[in-house]
């Protein structure tokens, strides 16, 4: 079925039919199995055991529609959702139940901490990342996550972080882009982070109504009255113009006095922890922006417009076209390639699944040397990992700290702009090292939280022999690519029919760990290592070494 | 030592220096660098970079006093501004707890949290440039930064680092290169060394090392040969910026072993703080008295975007100030025997507004100032032209105005310290002068 074909979606995510035509890998020069692999190399967080197989047997066009749609079910992962007891709760309520720092003492009911917070937040990333039916949606929300960041570090927006994601990213990743912005933009969770739940018209600056209410809340936290244009200049620089996007100083402040009132409800008071628009704050003075005027007198409206206005912006358009053709193509995208993205988005309206749904149909996205072209972030990295490995995630801290050794804090990235999304900003010797330790790691079973069986994995067919598990390993982990050249340049390693027997005897003798009186070694083994697979045969230790080299490998680190 | 038709010797015990090098797999033109890196002839000239991220606001770090703006600056920041102690000598009461900023004797005063910093400055080692910063006027962190970095105010398309660019300018681009040439205590490569001179990026050097799981259990260096093996795999990779990174970890986990890290101890009194700058000067500290070929050094201060709560003597601002100064003044301590190396210079990618915004903060601005310390910078003195805080002195009518251009500064130390012969072709675009900070 050609994607062309697709219903118009009857769901609220988006009100236009979509593509025009089928995938044309054929066209340029793509055998249908190689096809298949790029799709699930750009559209997924890589491909799991036979998944390549699945792709093919619904046809690719197929299966690029149901992920365009987004509503496959989502048993597995609902499974492991409630085991997470935050997910439960509405953004208010989660506010409540795990405050911020300082404010636990002075909470009313039982309360946990926010740390606990994010063990739920990023536990539940790595088991979507993972697990998802839905991989594009999935694909999509880390995008914009990181396209509006938010940090946990930032101690008054780590609350809201949980609802952020799930209520006002999620949702809209696949709908128009003027929908995700004002969501975004009314969200505590921006309003915390870019401070504009503190700015407030100017002294002398005409007010629509004196608030009663609001004045005596701020008598008591005795915060003085002004303009703050943190968020002004971040909705424009990084959320939608960029900064290219031809805006002045004067711009910044104009729009910073437009969302003056957007907040959040104090503590301890009736809509608590939810977007409030104070019409006591709120500069109600005439504004211009970008050449447009906004009338005075007016309210929650101006903020609203200037989104209206920022949404569809030919800069806008650009802006983020150019965004996801790195992340769906190359890091250096060609200027016709954004040019047609950028029509597509301003053509719809912002539909932002059409303009995905136009990338892949992109000749720059069939181009033989698209293949690879991108380094996987150290969160694609290990998700790539997982789902090729089928292994079992049952606590996520161990594998979140792995992910930020090689560079990537999950939900921690401090300035508004998120993680660059370029080889430059993932390669250095330190990260390297990191994710060739990550792949040796994982293999051996030895990250904690993590259950990785390769005898279960590579049952159909046992590895014969150091070669034969290699040859499985990369054909597993990297189906259609770069497994010959790999296995070309390991096979001198693996010479012998009993691997590690031989790395036995070649290797210098090592002191036997320190014992302490009792006789038990002083140094302690990570929990894995102790049921780890690397000592239970030989074999069994030459498929451990085989697959952690794959997955340190170059090749294994691109997309 | 190497068989080619048995690659599992192919394992070297280099004795360099008297310690023992075990190498997996190199070939033998790594075995000679890594030699010639631990040779005592390698002591080198090291520039120490801290990029303070966030826009430190230098009024308040090195706020002007008397004529040059004090009452006025009080005026439009009633909660940010402090009294000083107003002596202008050495004070006992020069401490992190003072609530009096600490008057440096030449119509600035300094802020108490940066207490350590004083007797440096007063023993003429440690200079102060006011209102330097970029002539291009953004506010934004991101590109003001990126500029900074870049050393091309305005220009993004700029591939390079200014540090990079100087250490491939400089007189030791030829001979046997160290893998420790730049060395940036950073999670991640900063913009500053991007470029052709290879620099190695790590938050901690203790943690540079393949991991070896399994190794209590089967201690019989399955690592090792997985080392083997992800070398081979890099060396052969089509993809550049994987085989040139590749090759430059392997050589660096070498001789980090060689040097371990985790037994480093400072000179007595160096008291460094706890935390990622503090733990970064110290390991700075270690690779120049090694010997390693260290050039330049980079490491990261956080804390400066202090838009709500900015504080005086406590709070946002001085919390930061607290953690940088402690480490500067440990660092000097800890390289007492090898100042005559080192030469450290701060920066922050612009200052923050004059007046206080509405939330106790104050907001993007433009000029700030840096500090420099060395042994041979004309220290106890505040450098550059100061233009004060009056209404009509002000960039915009708001921000301290930039009176040193950053490249002014950065090229005085590319020349001044790492020998650069033509500092102003590390910036393309620009053909202004130097900034004289050293003693002649």
């Amino acid at each position: 079925m050609p994607i062309a074909t697709l219903a118009p979606t009857t769901s609220s995510l988006s009100p236009t039919p979509i593509v025009r035509r089928s995938l044309p890998w054929r066209a340029a020069g793509w055998t249908e199995r190689r096809a298949a692999a790029h799709l699930l190399s750009r559209f997924t967080f890589g491909a799991r055991p036979g998944e390549v197989d699945r792709v093919l047997d619904l046809g690719l066009d197929r299966w690029l529609a149901s992920q365009l749609a987004a509503e496959e079910p989502e048993a597995i992962l609902d499974r492991r959702g409630r085991t997470l007891p935050a997910l439960a709760l509405t953004g208010p309520e989660i506010v409540a139940r795990y405050p911020r720092k300082g404010q636990r003492a002075k909470a009313a009911g039982a309360t946990e901490s926010p740390r606990e917070l994010v063990r739920q937040l990023v536990g539940w990333k790595l088991w979507r990342v993972q697990l998802a039916e839905n991989q594009l949606a999935e694909v999509l929300a880390e995008f914009w996550f990181n396209h509006f960041n938010v940090s946990a570090t930032d101690n008054a927006a780590r609350p809201h972080l949980l609802s952020f994601e799930r209520d006002a990213i999620r949702p809209r990743v696949l709908g128009r882009f003027r929908s995700l912005l004002g969501a975004v933009a009314r969200h505590p969770a921006m309003l915390l982070y870019l401070d504009n739940a503190r700015s407030t018209a100017a002294a002398g600056a005409p007010t629509l109504v004196p608030d009663r209410f609001g004045r005596r809340a701020e008598m008591k936290t005795k915060r003085p009255r002004g303009l703050n244009e943190n968020f002004g200049r971040e909705l424009m620089e990084l959320h939608t113009l960029g900064v290219d996007g031809g805006y002045t100083q004067q711009d910044v402040i104009e729009v910073a006095r437009a969302f003056t009132g957007w907040t959040v409800g104090p503590p301890g008071l009736a809509g608590a922890g939810e977007f409030r628009f104070r019409p006591g704050a709120h500069d109600s003075g005439p504004k211009t922006v970008l050449g447009q005027s906004l009338a005075r007198g007016r309210g929650i409206e101006d903020g609203e417009q200037v989104l209206d206005l920022l949404a569809v912006h030919p800069k806008t358009a650009a802006h983020i076209a150019g965004k996801l053709a790195v992340r769906f193509v190359g890091d250096r995208p060609g200027p016709d390639l954004v040019a047609r993205l950028a029509r597509t988005f301003l053509g719809s309206g912002g539909d932002l699944r059409a303009t995905v749904a136009d990338l892949s149909i992109a000749p720059e996205f069939w181009d033989g040397e698209a293949q690879g072209a991108k380094i996987k972030s150290p969160l694609e990295l290990a998700a790539s990992a997982l789902r090729g490995l089928d292994a079992v995630l049952l606590e996520p801290v161990g594998l979140g700290r792995e992910i930020a050794r090689m560079g990537q804090k999950l939900y921690a990235y401090e300035a508004p702009t998120g993680y660059p999304d370029r080889a430059e900003a993932w390669v250095n010797s330190g990260s390297l090292l990191a994710r060739m330790s990550f792949g040796l790691e994982l293999a051996a079973n030895s990250i904690s939280g993590v259950e990785v069986d390769l005898g279960r994995m590579f049952s159909a067919r046992e590895p014969a022999s150091a070669s034969a598990a290699l040859e499985a390993a990369t054909e597993r982990l990297m189906p259609e690519r770069d497994g010959e050249a790999i296995r070309r340049r390991l096979t001198p390693w693996l010479g012998a029919p009993d691997l590690a027997a031989r790395l036995r005897s070649e290797a210098p003798p090592i002191p036997a760990p320190p014992l302490d009186e009792e006789g038990e070694p002083l140094i302690e083994t990570a929990p894995g290592q102790a049921s780890g697979t690397s000592t239970k045969s030989p074999a069994a230790a030459s498929l451990v070494q085989v697959v952690g080299l794959v997955l340190g490998s170059p090749e294994f680190q691109r997309r | 030592m190497t068989s080619p038709s048995s690659p599992w010797t192919r394992r070297a015990l280099l004795k360099a220096g008297g310690v023992a090098l075990l190498s997996f797999g190199a070939g033998p033109s790594f075995l000679a660098r890594a030699a010639a890196a631990s040779s005592p002839g390698n002591r080198k000239k090291t520039l120490v970079a801290i990029f303070q991220r966030g826009a430190m606001d230098g009024l308040m770090a090195v706020p002007p006093l008397g004529e040059n703006g004090g009452e006025r600056l009080a005026r439009l920041r009633p909660q940010l501004a402090m009294k000083t102690n107003g002596s202008g000598r050495v004070q006992a009461g020069d401490s992190l707890d003072s609530e009096l900023a600490i008057d440096l004797g030449v119509g600035f005063g300094l802020h108490p949290a940066f207490a350590p910093l004083a007797p440096l400055f007063r023993a003429g080692q440690l200079g102060i440039v006011h209102a330097v910063g970029s002539p291009d006027p953004t506010r934004s962190h991101f590109d003001a930064q990126d500029y900074m970095e870049a050393g091309t105010p305005g220009r993004k398309g700029t591939t390079s680092g200014w540090l990079d660019r100087a250490l491939a300018a400089g007189p030791s681009a030829h001979g046997a290169p160290s893998p420790f040439r730049a060395v940036a205590l950073t999670p991640a490569l900063p913009r500053s060394l991007y470029g052709e001179v290879p620099a190695l990026a790590i938050a901690d050097l203790a943690d540079f090392r393949l991991a070896s799981p399994g190794a209590a259990l089967d201690p019989a260096g399955l690592t090792h040969a997985a080392g083997q093996g992800f070398e081979a795999l890099y060396a052969a990779t089509s993809e550049r910026l994987l085989r040139n990174t590749g090759a430059e970890t392997f050589e660096a986990v070498e001789r980090l072993r060689a040097l371990g890290v985790s037994r480093y101890r400072p000179a007595a009194g160096a008291e460094y703080p706890a935390g990622p700058l503090g733990r970064a000067l110290r390991q700075i500290a270690q690779l120049i008295k090694a010997d390693v070929g260290l050039e330049v050094a980079f490491a990261e201060s956080d804390g400066w975007d202090n838009h709500v709560r900015q504080g005086t003597a406590q709070g946002g601002f001085a919390r930061a100030a607290r953690e940088l100064g402690a480490a500067i003044a440990a660092f000097w301590i800890d390289l007492e025997e090898r100042r005559s190396d080192v030469v450290l210079t701060t920066m922050t990618e612009f200052g923050r507004t004059v007046a206080e915004n509405g939330s106790g903060g104050t907001d993007h601005g433009h000029g700030s100032c840096l500090f420099v310390l060395g042994e041979r910078i004309a220290g106890g003195a505040v450098h550059g032209r100061f233009p004060g805080v009056a209404a009509e002195a002000l960039w915009e009518g708001r921000d301290l105005a930039v009176t040193t251009d950053f490249r002014s500064v950065f090229a005085e130390l590319a020349a001044g310290h790492l020998g650069v012969a033509r500092p102003a072709e590390l910036f393309p675009g620009w053909s202004g002068e130097r900034l004289k900070l050293f003693r002649a």
